[in-house]
C-alpha cells in the first residue's frame, strides 16, 4: 500500500488519532442526531456527563484490549467520527470492529472505506489479529456494501435480532480474516 | 405450543419429561467444580484455563437468584433428583426481547440420553411463556456435532457460521450461531 512504518493509522483521507476530552461537545451534537443512531445500537438519549465519562475512559489508555479512536480528516483535521477493537480475545487473536462515520457531510466520499481500511490494516499489522467480525443491521445497506468493499465476507443473519422504530430488523454477521484486507 | 404443554407449564413451568431446573445454592458449588474442571466438558465450551474453588464460588453468587438478565439454572433429573448440569438464559436485551442460551451436561453418563435436549425445550418454553422472549440464540463449536443436533431437534435454525473465531486443541474452529423464534419450539 505504499505506507511507512511511522504512519500506521494514516489512510489517503483520514488519520486514526487518540480520543481526546474535547473531542467532547462535537462528539456530543453528533451522536445525538437521530439520523446517524438509527444506524447504531444507540438508543437513549446521551449526556454531556455520560459522553465526558466516556472519552475520559478511551482517552486515558489505548492497548490491546481497548483501541478506540477517532477519525480525523486529512485535509482540515475535522472530526468525523469513531472507529474501535473491542471484545479482543488474544488467545483467539480476534476482535469486533466497530465504526461510525458521524458527520453526514462525509457520507459516501470514501471516508468510511479509508478508515476502516487503516484501522484492519492496523489490526493484523501492529495487533497480529487473525480476524475482525462486525455486525450490520439489515436497514444499513450503505455500510454493509462499505465493509464487503474493504474484504469483510457476509457469514450469517441473525433473523430480527433488534428491535428499532416497531419493528424487528435482521442483524447480519460479517468477518474479515488475515490476508483478505482489499486495499482497492 | 400443544394443548398439553400450555397445562403443564401452568402447573410446572420448569419441568419437562426427564429434567427439573432450579436455582442453584452455594452447596452446589462441588459438582460444578469439577465439571468446569473437566476436558470432556470443557472441550466444547469456550472455557480454557483451570478454575480454583474460590473463582467458581465467586461465579456461583452471582447465580443464585435467577432472573431476567441472568437466568442460570440447574438441571435435575426427575427421577433421582440428580444435578447433571448447567443451563441458562443470558444477556438478556428487554428491547429485543433476545437473550442467550448456555448448557452443559456435566455429568458423562446423562449424555446422548435425551436430558440435554428436554432440558433444552423446558428452559425456551419458560423462555417464551414466562420471561416473554421472542428470540433466543446461542453459539455451538463445529466441533461439537452432537450438540448441533440437538440444537436442531429443538427447532433451532442455524443462522451463520463465523469462520475460524476460537482458536483451540492448536487449531482454528468456526462457531455456528443458531437461532429460536417464538413459535418454532419443537416437541417431538
Amino acid at each position: 500500500m505504499g505506507l511507512t512504518a511511522s504512519t500506521p493509522l494514516v489512510g489517503q483521507l483520514v488519520r486514526l488519532r487518540a480520543r481526546e476530552l474535547d473531542d467532547e461537545p462535537r462528539l456530543h451534537e453528533l451522536f445525538n442526531d437521530p439520523e446517524l443512531t438509527q444506524y447504531l445500537a444507540i438508543r437513549y438519549p446521551l449526556s454531556h456527563a455520560a459522553e465526558k465519562e466516556y472519552l475520559e475512559g478511551a482517552s486515558k489508555s489505548v492497548s490491546y484490549e481497548r483501541v478506540d479512536l477517532s477519525i480525523v480528516t486529512l485535509a482540515d483535521d475535522l472530526l468525523i467520527g469513531g472507529i474501535d477493537f473491542r471484545n479482543v480475545s488474544p488467545e483467539d487473536r480476534r476482535a469486533a470492529l466497530g465504526m461510525a462515520i458521524a458527520d453526514q457531510a462525509y457520507w459516501d466520499r470514501g471516508y468510511g472505506t479509508d478508515a476502516l481500511r487503516v484501522m484492519c490494516r492496523f489490526g493484523f499489522e501492529q495487533m497480529n489479529f487473525h480476524r475482525i467480525e462486525l455486525d450490520v443491521y439489515d436497514t444499513n445497506p450503505r455500510a454493509r456494501h462499505v465493509y464487503e468493499k474493504v474484504g469483510f465476507k457476509h457469514e450469517g443473519t441473525k433473523r430480527e435480532g433488534l428491535y428499532k422504530f416497531g419493528r424487528y430488523i435482521d442483524i447480519h454477521i460479517m468477518g474479515l480474516l488475515e490476508g483478505e484486507l482489499l486495499t482497492g | 405450543m400443544a394443548l398439553m404443554e400450555r397445562e403443564l407449564i401452568r402447573e410446572r413451568p420448569l419441568e419437562g419429561r426427564l429434567v427439573r431446573l432450579r436455582a442453584r445454592d452455594l452447596a452446589d458449588e462441588p459438582l460444578l467444580w469439577k465439571w468446569i474442571n473437566d476436558p470432556e466438558v470443557t472441550q466444547n465450551l469456550m472455557a480454557r484455563y483451570p478454575y480454583s474453588h474460590a473463582a467458581e464460588t465467586e461465579w456461583l453468587k452471582t447465580q443464585t437468584a435467577p432472573g431476567y438478565g441472568e437466568a442460570g439454572l440447574g438441571i435435575e433429573t426427575l427421577v433421582e433428583g440428580r444435578l447433571i448440569g448447567n443451563i441458562g438464559l443470558h444477556r438478556a436485551s428487554a428491547e429485543d426481547r433476545r437473550a442467550t442460551l448456555g448448557i452443559m451436561i456435566g455429568e458423562g453418563d446423562f449424555r446422548d440420553r435425551g436430558y440435554g435436549t428436554d432440558a433444552m425445550r423446558t428452559l425456551c418454553r419458560f423462555g417464551f411463556a414466562m420471561m416473554n422472549m421472542r428470540r433466543i440464540e446461542l453459539d455451538v463449536l463445529a466441533t461439537n456435532p452432537r450438540a448441533f443436533h440437538v440444537y436442531e431437534k429443538v427447532g433451532f435454525q442455524l443462522e451463520g457460521t463465523r469462520r475460524e473465531a476460537l482458536w483451540k486443541f492448536g487449531r482454528w474452529i468456526d462457531i455456528h450461531m443458531m437461532g429460536l423464534h417464538e413459535g418454532e419450539l419443537r416437541w417431538d
